[in-house]
């Protein structure tokens, strides 16, 4: 019988009537042209599909996204002549990358031939190959290329725990590097070790310091994922003192309000 | 977009924070997999790169948007439907590793039974009642991006939701019987 409705039923449950219209809607009921328990079954099914939710994506999602936009902006660069193309391959094989090759693959061979020998000293390896790797990605990050850099930042995300030297690298990264997408991905990065002081309150202090739209957004999810409170004067200093675009305004307003 | 398209790729970074939780939500309801829906969130960006000349923001960025996830999700269908592929389903999709139905409690059972019956709705119909009750976008604008009529769109979300009505309840008697 409502399916004479079904248009109008339709709009009431997306919420498109005003109020005329959803008197009308009333009223059918009450006249019994629209069938009422089939309405309100209808209605209460509505209201109870918000129980499907979705997972949390993965940081590898992110990763690839930044990955695949850097690669789109080297590709949208004006051509160097060949010369030039054979000094660039050459540079970019240069220091960190092979080195960092280079350790991996002398200590992954070590590691390998010392297999069926005691635990304590593949701890002891392990524990060296997390020593050099955090070394590599200081290093790396210090590079000149954003390529790079942004692999040094990807590369820390896979240390288990969060190292002092490394927290440190990555929040001189957020607060200092020129590309927007490495400071977004030291974000991403740094809120997984959000259980360090160091990391909390230097994420609440490098909101001051950011000029991109993009960063200071990935900074205010950020922060109303790790619930950090004290984050809202620093947003609140920021929606004062500077000329915000009005998307990123009303999104600091609406991080303030949850936070 | 209209600055992507001039050239500032930047910005892309800015769409991808403000959307990317969105487009993965309108993915994972299609496919209850998480993967796959990683993977056509990055298909999506991927193709506005790609078309970017062709945006020409006569309408909502949302729009072009979903109406870009449609087809990513259909091409990603017709591709696993050509090379006979079955899709792994993720190991917790519709509670798989979750405790037997009988020892969850109701609204466990309740979630667990919606989530199997919005799979359950043919294609287009589970796409209209996704993006009007979860992205919260208007009928005319899911016409758009479906290539039909309002009014058409209205018609399959009243469907959608009847008969959805229909295999919540015979899902619900299923279950009760087990």
């Amino acid at each position: 019988m409502n399916e004479k409705y079904e248009e109008l039923i339709a709009d009431y449950l997306n919420g498109e009537l005003d109020e005329q219209e959803k008197a009308r809607v009333e009223a059918l009921i009450a006249g019994g042209e629209i069938d009422m328990i089939d309405f309100k079954a209808m209605e209460q099914l509505h209201s109870e599909l918000e129980m499907v939710s979705t997972p949390e994506p993965s940081a590898e999602m992110s990763n690839r996204f930044y990955a695949m936009l850097e690669e789109e902006k080297a590709s949208a660069k004006p051509k160097f002549n060949i010369s030039e193309k054979f000094n660039e391959l050459f540079a970019a094989l240069t220091m960190p990358r092979l080195a960092y090759a280079f350790v991996l693959l002398i200590v992954g061979g070590f590691i390998g031939a010392q297999l069926g020998s005691n635990d304590s000293q593949i701890n002891e390896l392990t524990n060296q190959m997390q020593d050099m790797r955090e070394m590599m990605i200081v290093s790396m990050l210090e590079g000149a290329s954003t390529t790079d850099r942004l692999r040094a930042v990807n590369i820390s995300a896979e240390l288990p725990i969060a190292d002092e030297k490394a927290v440190r690298a990555l929040l001189f990264t957020l607060n200092n590097d020129e590309s927007v997408n490495v400071r977004v991905q030291s974000i991403e990065t740094l809120k997984k070790w959000g259980e360090d002081e160091t990391v909390r309150e230097g994420l609440v202090s490098a909101i001051g310091a950011q000029n991109s739209d993009v960063v200071i957004i990935a900074l205010a999810d950020a922060m109303v994922e790790m619930g950090l409170q004290n984050s809202k004067s620093e947003f609140e200093n920021l929606i004062q003192e500077r000329n915000l675009n009005i998307n990123v305004k009303e999104k600091l307003e609406s991080t303030i309000a949850s936070l | 977009m209209m600055k992507v398209k001039d050239g500032d790729l930047d910005k892309l970074g800015l769409l991808f924070e403000r959307y990317n939780r969105p487009l993965y939500s309108f993915f994972y309801k299609k496919t209850f997999h998480t993967d796959v829906s990683e993977d056509l969130v990055q298909s999506v960006f991927e193709r506005m790169l790609k078309y970017r000349s062709t945006y020409s923001g006569s309408g909502a960025f949302t729009t072009w948007m979903f109406s870009i996830a449609r087809n990513a999700h259909i091409d990603h269908y017709r591709q696993n439907k050509k090379h006979n592929e079955k899709e792994e389903l993720d190991e917790d999709r519709m509670g798989g590793a979750s405790p037997e139905f009988g020892e969850m409690d109701e609204r466990t059972k309740r979630k667990k039974i919606l989530e199997q019956a919005l799979d359950q709705l043919d294609e287009d119909k589970k796409e209209v009642v996704i993006l009007s009750r979860y992205e919260g976008l208007k009928y005319a604008e899911i016409a758009e991006i479906q290539g039909v009529t309002e009014s058409a769109v209205k018609v399959r979300f009243f469907r959608a939701m009847k008969d959805l009505k229909n295999i919540v309840h015979t899902l619900s008697e299923e279950y009760s019987d087990e």
